[in-house]
């Protein structure tokens, strides 16, 4: 266990000095939430104010599932598929190869120490000045505790899903647009576009079984308390958790088939 | 200077077609840089379809009316990508690598010489295609028809549009001349246009403020979209106005930067 604080640990200093070391970084990671949020949040209060039937969650919590989901959003902002992609595409994983660690939790331990940090520095303030602007629902201690452990288990899906599609590019080239299709994909199935709970009940009961809406939805309906009961909790935590195995599973796999297909040109 | 004009046409020509040649040969990328597009736009019809499941009505829009704004604020976007990609390039490293001196030392103007390295992006293309699509389609559900002055203004519309759209980004990139990067601040930027795609009266009044007169997105989307629709004319006057000062500021920004720039000692 020293051993591997021993190893590990530097990598994951490196990766929080440079999120501290780019500071304006941070400034326009806030700024960015804070216009998508405001973007959403204007939008679904003119719904309000405007429908005769509107959606039946209260104005309230759909405030605080807009805030909280970009917020989260940027906890998942790890830059594991950028790291993964640049050094396949560059040929430098061969050294990760010579190297006596494991390359998978050499890229955890670079990249989410620091994600979190930058998710507290870059989230907090953006959450603070809607909390100010806007009222938003206080979340029972439960449901606190419940999301707690959903946003750590999100934060490892954010992690296999990123490192899957990194590892992507053993197959095709163009990492640059896989991970633009792969952002507009997981942004719209994990709940950050629209919250999954207005869109129409069979879509949703769809979605919510794939991996991404572990990633926002599902952490944000335990706090919302917009769960049936205990058994209701227990699901979402469920499907989550399972997820977070199978994408263990296949990220385990993926890194064996591309380990046998890495060329690198020599020189 | 009709001379001038002349040559940096045939040499717009010119290099499009080269930049053909390389989405003829590179086709895997260009499906792959379409998809990203109609699966990102995918999402911004969904939600305004969900919203749409409320309301008939959203500061005064329609359904078809608010799509209609989507699809023409794709084709003002998508033609200032096609032809100003290569600002991202600039602000993200051509000045921290020292690249940029390539710019300067040909007999073309150095924001031309830049901008054509990747004319014809073909993200651009799939986002035009997709604004068309959109635009067209949500005419003819709310059966419009353009008079005489509104179709001969439509293409110099998204024309101005594109000029604006480019005029923030080099403005914003040449701030990289003395900050090294300005990525972020192009992307938060970037980011804040997405405003312009949904009708202006939903946000609160300064917001709307800074969206016309600081940042002036509601003139790539919004005020001529009301004027194509509705007939208002009284934003639509200031959109000549507004492009000249963007695109001179833009490009006097750029010059100053220019000036100020120094070579890498590598």
């Amino acid at each position: 266990m020293r051993r591997a604080t021993r190893k590990y640990l530097p990598l994951a200093q490196a990766g929080v000095h440079a999120v501290l070391q780019y500071r304006a970084t941070l400034l326009l990671q806030a700024v960015t939430a804070a216009t998508a949020t405001a973007l959403h949040v204007f939008l679904w209060r003119a719904v309000y104010a405007e429908a005769s039937r509107p959606p039946d969650i209260p104005l309230n919590s759909l405030t605080t599932y807009l805030v909280l989901a970009q917020v989260l959003a940027l906890l998942h902002a790890n830059r594991v598929d950028e790291m993964v992609a640049g050094e396949v595409y560059r040929g430098t994983i061969a050294v990760a190869l010579l190297r006596p660690a494991n390359y998978a939790l050499t890229c955890l331990v670079a990249n989410l120490p620091a994600a979190i940090i930058a998710a507290a520095l870059a989230g907090g303030p953006v959450l603070s000045l809607f909390a100010v602007l806007t009222p938003l629902d206080r979340p029972t201690v439960p449901n606190l505790l419940l999301f707690t452990v959903a946003a750590t288990l999100s934060v490892l899906l954010a992690f296999e899903v990123n490192f899957l599609v990194g590892l992507a590019t053993f197959v095709t080239t163009n990492s640059w647009g896989i991970r633009m299709i792969k952002n507009g994909v997981v942004a719209f199935l994990a709940g950050q576009v629209v919250p999954l709970g207005l869109l129409p009940a069979g879509i949703a009961q769809v979605v919510r079984l794939l991996p991404f809406q572990g990633l926002i939805d599902g952490p944000l309906r335990l706090l919302l308390g917009t769960y049936r009961d205990a058994a209701g909790a227990a699901a979402i935590l469920g499907v989550q958790a399972i997820w977070v195995l199978v994408l263990l599973g296949l990220s385990v796999l993926a890194w064996r088939g591309a380990r046998r297909r890495i060329e690198v040109i020599g020189g | 200077m009709i001379a001038v004009v002349r040559r940096y046409l045939r040499l717009t020509v010119l290099l499009c077609g080269v930049s053909m040649h390389r989405l003829t040969a590179y086709r895997m990328d260009f499906a792959v840089g379409v998809a990203s597009f109609v699966i990102r736009v995918g999402g911004q019809i969904a939600l305004i379809g969900l919203v749409y499941r409320y309301v008939d009505d959203l500061a005064g829009w329609g359904y078809h009316q608010a799509l209609f704004l989507l699809g023409f604020s794709l084709l003002s976007r998508a033609l200032d990508r096609l032809f100003t990609d290569q600002l991202w390039i600039l602000a993200w490293q051509l000045v921290r690598s020292g690249e940029f001196h390539r710019y300067l030392i040909r007999p073309v103007n150095p924001l031309y010489l830049l901008l054509s390295e990747r004319f014809m992006y073909p993200e651009g293309i799939g986002e035009l295609a997709l604004g068309l699509a959109i635009t067209l389609a949500s005419a003819g559900a709310l059966d419009l028809h353009l008079d005489v002055a509104q179709w001969l203004l439509f293409v110099p519309m998204v024309v101005c549009g594109a000029v604006i759209h480019a005029s923030i980004k080099t403005l914003i990139a040449s701030c990289s001349f003395w900050s090294v990067s300005s990525l972020p601040v192009l992307s938060a930027v970037h980011q804040l246009g997405e405003f312009g795609s949904y009708p202006l009266g939903l946000y609160h009044p300064a917001l709307q403020a800074v969206l016309t007169w600081v940042l002036p997105f509601a003139f790539t989307a919004y005020i001529p979209a009301r004027y194509l629709l509705f007939g208002a004319v009284d934003g639509l006057i200031w959109l000549l106005p507004v492009t000249a000062v963007a695109a001179a500021v833009a490009y006097g920004v750029f010059r100053i930067g220019v000036n100020r720039y120094e070579m890498t000692g590598s």
